[in-house]
């Protein structure tokens, strides 16, 4: 083939080679609206309306967290009760001691919480996993959600600042793994995973780990 | 309402500022990834995955380079990603092909487009890309160097390279 020619080939590629159809502009338009400005996490909207959708889901979890707080408020009262010396500073003791294992009941359930938290983003597919994986991790998304409602309104989250925007970050990411189930769409695990590398999730997750651990 | 003024409503939220934005750039988007792929299906999903992390990444979008620099270097990694992906299948595929052609009857001339466009297939990635966006897709040097992040010399090197390659590949066609 001469010079001349392949100038030729090459001057008519954009005639001949893969010419594009006419792109389905609407079409393509519906997901990306759909999967961008309905999705809540990345509209950056609250989702504290959550937990209220479900109200005996909530209440079903406020009474498993009274529970296991009650069981274990007792083991740590009874070891901080102090020696009887006085009455009047024994009970000022006591009412003190009341208020730091109640802090301490919910700083376990929260590192519980935490964890189990930590092993769902941990476990999370990179991408493109078959429905029924995706099933089984909306259901635990589920759960964990009502749980981080109910723990952003405790009292541990109320005194630190930086576990509760780290709950804040994740029930983001927990509603849109939930989402999972239902709506699955090319893209939304991409948008998980950027939600959690955007926030630092699971380096904060880790970190809150370690600080809750060390304190107890 | 300029484009920097639509980029600040999208990240407000606004769904009209994120359609014009996409009604501006989506044909160009969706014309590459068809270019490089060859399969509208392909190139529908990728378009829709290019806008889709721009759109969630739109925060973090400086302004150093033109939106449209930033939005085909989207376009670029996203049909890279899927490609490397596609490998082992498209070799799986080459290799039956090879046989076919050896046990099929010899043809007296094979056909010019369809050698054409087996040999920017078989260009390496950054040649076919390079060859695509400026040979076909219309892109200058600068904007594609922009694109990729390379010098511009090293993209005229590169498109000249792949038109090596692709000429000594129709060698074979008379006229």
């Amino acid at each position: 083939m001469d010079e001349n020619r392949f100038d030729d080939v090459i001057r008519n590629l954009p005639r001949e080679f893969k010419v594009p159809p006419e792109p389905p502009i609407d079409d393509m338009w519906r997901v990306i609206e759909h999967a961008h400005f309905d999705a809540p996490a990345s509209r950056g909207t609250s989702t504290r309306g959550f937990s209220h959708a479900i109200p005996w889901l909530a209440a079903a979890a406020t009474l498993l967290i009274g529970i296991a707080i009650g069981r274990y408020l007792p083991r740590n009262s009874s070891d901080v009760t102090p020696p009887p010396s006085s009455a009047i500073a024994s009970s000022q003791t006591a009412a003190t001691a009341d208020t730091s294992a109640v802090a301490d009941a919910y700083r376990y359930q929260t590192n519980r919480y935490l964890g189990q938290a930590a092993a769902l983003l941990i476990s999370l597919p990179a991408r493109e996993a078959n429905v029924r994986a995706d099933a089984t991790f909306a259901n635990k998304a589920t759960d964990l959600l009502v749980t981080t409602r109910l723990l952003i309104d405790s009292p541990a989250a109320n005194q630190d600042p930086k576990l509760r925007s780290l709950l804040e970050d994740l029930e983001l990411v927990l509603v849109q793994i939930a989402r999972l189930r239902t709506e699955r769409n090319r893209g939304d695990l991409d948008l998980i995973h950027q939600a959690v590398e955007q926030g630092d999730v699971l380096s904060r997750l880790n970190s809150a780990v370690a600080t809750t651990l060390s304190s107890e | 309402m300029n484009e920097r003024q639509l980029i600040a409503r999208v990240i407000a939220g606004d769904r009209l500022a994120g359609r014009a934005l996409y009604d501006t750039h989506a044909p160009r988007v969706y014309s590459l990834a068809y270019r490089l792929t060859g399969d509208a299906e392909k190139a529908r999903e990728f378009t829709q995955d290019t806008f889709i992390r721009a759109f969630s990444r739109l925060a973090q979008f400086r302004g150093d380079a033109a939106f449209s620099t930033w939005l085909h270097r989207i376009t670029l990694t996203v049909v890279s990603n899927a490609r490397r992906g596609e490998v082992r299948f498209a070799r799986e595929v080459a290799l039956d092909e090879a046989h076919s052609i050896e046990s099929g009857a010899p043809e007296a001339e094979p056909d010019l487009k369809e050698s054409i466009v087996r040999a920017i297939e078989d260009l390496s990635e950054v040649y076919r890309t390079t060859l695509v966006m400026h040979d076909i897709e219309g892109y200058t040097h600068a904007e594609i160097a922009e694109i990729l992040d390379v010098p511009e010399g090293t993209c005229k090197s590169r498109l000249s390279a792949a038109r090596a390659q692709l000429r000594h590949a129709l060698a074979a066609f008379k006229e």
